[in-house]
């Protein structure tokens, strides 16, 4: 054991002497190899003042038959990760932008306040108790009795810190989730596309809010940006974002599930649960991790799931998986940005993955290639999901009627 | 998409991308034009964007955004989404200056698309001369450490990515520095670790280089 660990201390001992040379390149760049060099391809930024959706081709999306999509709220500038609160009110987190926002209906409207401003990358979204919880970069924070104070919101109060200690380019934008023990579930991504992670990084964590204690739940996930319960077996379902410059067709991003507290995905030693690293597969086997229950893609950029649990879609969607896939840029030939389905059966094995909503991907050679991305996705209380995309500020609805 | 609105300079951006000798983008770069000819409904008011500009920025950014000092940027010809990114960043916090975030707490969001697309369809004035033992150099500094590979070729910037290329000298070091320094606040840490691998004097020696590029 020892013998195989030696070459493993040597390359941690030589990649922190290399981390200081000037030749490393950019966190987007780094792991490429010679060939990529040359490559253009960059990351897309959102329209942060947003996008009227009367500027957009929205009768371009497509839903199956008997579904329909509309534009549900506008001006939801980088619209991020979604809930719904037991009294109707839809949140939504921000990541490039600073604020959380609360959509509640008025006299029939739609109106948007104000909950939080001024956070630092406040992406992840849970409530437990009537207490929003906002997972920042580097803490997580609360509004305490939010649904009575939405028009004069309380200042945020931290519940723990310590989330991003390095404070430096990176994974650092966080998904969060309450579950069903009322912890709050969330991930802390990779500091680098490939490298060796520390302890709390490429990691699902959880902390109880009662009483600030942090656990390590899952290793080896590069970045989940994406999580949920499955409500029978109430086990974590996530998504995982895979590393950049292999190919345009390898890894695949995944769709995981925690069996076991202490699990390993395979990061940084394995992808896609069969794929060994270039640099770091020669230190483990893709036997000894966790593969995905199902590959999603490569460079799709999957985000926010949720198991569908309304009353509104016909029956064969009853539980079924939706997935929004923010879409790549790590790939010459673009794919994504859509929401797609998954369908398992009563073993939780996936039977069926195929589009649900698509439309935003105009020109895969295009740069950019779309006009809008999906995020998440949120089944709200009379069974209708809503679909949140960042690049312009818009929530979609998606009803069905016979 | 960003692109909602067709711009002079994103067209003069591809016109002179469809000159360099990558065969595979310039297809890219056609489909590109097409789908942005295809979604151009026009979403900003450029002529109140002029009628903004005149009464609130080109008093420091300079006539028709050519800023004649050197340490405040010229923002003509920029890629309109750097603009109004910037001016959200100004104005929710991400980014903070003692004179633009006064600045920026006044203007609403169709605001900041007016400003963005007026000064995006302002031709740019340069005016810095790099000295000549820099040119080859610089060139080839700018391919090295990756600053083509977002800002463009001719580092013309497309999209969020601003256009370098010409922007005055002072201004433009001065945010090499800080993003070396990882105080000047840049989206996702990407152009803070794009810096952090260039020692200071190959900084200066690119920010003589960029700052007297024209364009075709």
């Amino acid at each position: 054991m020892i013998r195989k660990l030696i070459p493993l201390i040597a390359l941690v001992v030589v990649q922190g002497a290399l981390a200081q040379t000037p030749d490393a390149p950019p966190p987007w760049k780094q792991g490429i190899s010679e060939e990529q060099t040359k490559s253009t391809l960059h990351p897309f930024a959102p329209v942060l003042t947003g996008v009227d959706a009367k500027d957009l081709p929205i009768s371009s999306l497509k839903v199956p038959a008997g579904f329909k999509v509309e534009v549900w709220m506008e001006g939801v500038t980088n619209a991020r990760s979604m809930i719904q609160s037991p009294q109707g009110t839809v949140y939504v987190s921000n990541r490039n932008g600073k604020n959380v926002y609360a959509i509640v209906e008025k006299d029939g409207k739609r109106v948007m306040k104000t909950v939080a401003k001024g956070l630092d990358t406040p992406n992840g979204i849970a409530m437990i108790d009537g207490t929003l919880y906002i997972a920042e970069r580097g803490r997580i924070v609360k509004l305490e009795n939010i649904e009575s104070l939405l028009d004069n919101p309380p200042e945020p109060v931290q519940v723990v810190d310590g989330l991003d200690p390095t404070n430096g380019p990176g994974h650092f934008w966080k998904y969060m989730v309450a579950g069903p023990d009322k912890k709050l579930y969330f991930n802390i991504g990779s500091p680098q596309n490939i490298t060796l992670p520390n302890y709390i990084q490429a990691a699902i964590l959880r902390v109880d809010p009662k009483t600030g204690v942090i656990e390590r739940i899952a290793t080896g996930v590069r970045n989940s940006v994406g999580m949920a319960f499955h409500p029978v077996t109430k086990k974590l379902w996530f998504t995982e974002h895979a590393r950049d410059w292999i190919s345009d067709d390898l890894p695949n991003d995944e769709l995981n599930v925690l069996n076991k507290v202490g699990e390993n995905f395979g990061y940084p030693f394995c992808h896609q649960g069969d794929l060994p690293d270039p640099i770091y597969g020669k230190f483990g086997s893709c036997s000894e991790f966790t593969k995905p229950v199902l590959k999603l893609g490569a460079h799709v950029a999957p985000l926010g799931l949720r198991f569908y649990t309304g009353k509104m879609f016909p029956a064969e969607y009853k539980n079924n998986i939706f997935v929004a896939r923010h879409g790549s840029w790590n790939r010459t030939s673009k794919q994504g940005y859509d929401v797609m389905r998954i369908v398992l059966d009563a073993n939780g094995k996936v039977v069926k993955y195929e589009p649900f909503l698509t439309g935003f991907l105009t020109n895969d050679k295009g740069d950019p290639p779309m006009w809008g991305r999906p995020v998440d996705v949120q089944v709200i209380a009379d069974g209708s999901m809503l679909v949140s995309d960042d690049h312009n500020g818009i929530i979609y609805r998606i009803s069905y009627a016979k | 998409m960003e692109s909602s609105t067709v711009l002079v300079t994103q067209n003069k951006v591809n016109m002179t991308f469809l000159k360099v000798k990558q065969n595979a983008m310039s297809l890219g770069l056609i489909a590109f034009l097409i789908s942005s000819f295809s979604l151009s409904a026009n979403a900003a008011d450029i002529a109140a964007g002029k009628a903004k500009a005149e009464a609130l920025c080109n008093a420091c950014h300079g006539p028709n955004g050519n800023s004649q000092s050197p340490d405040i940027p010229a923002l003509a010809g920029m890629p309109p989404l750097s603009i109004s990114n910037t001016l959200y960043y100004y104005r929710e916090g991400n980014r903070k200056n003692p004179i633009m975030t006064p600045i920026a707490a006044g203007l609403s969001n169709a605001e900041m698309k007016d400003v963005a697309a007026y000064y995006a369809s302002q031709a740019r004035e340069v005016t810095h001369t790099t000295k000549p033992e820099n040119v080859e150099v610089g060139a080839k500094l700018a391919q090295q450490y990756n600053c083509t590979q977002c800002h463009g070729p001719n580092l013309l910037g497309l999209q969020h990515i601003p256009r370098v290329a010409g922007q005055n000298h002072d201004y433009l070091l001065t945010q090499l520095k800080g993003f070396k320094a990882m105080t000047r606040a840049d989206m996702d840490g990407n152009m803070s670790s794009a810096v952090s691998a260039i020692k200071l004097e190959d900084l200066v020696l690119i920010g003589d280089y960029v700052a007297g590029l024209k364009s075709q």
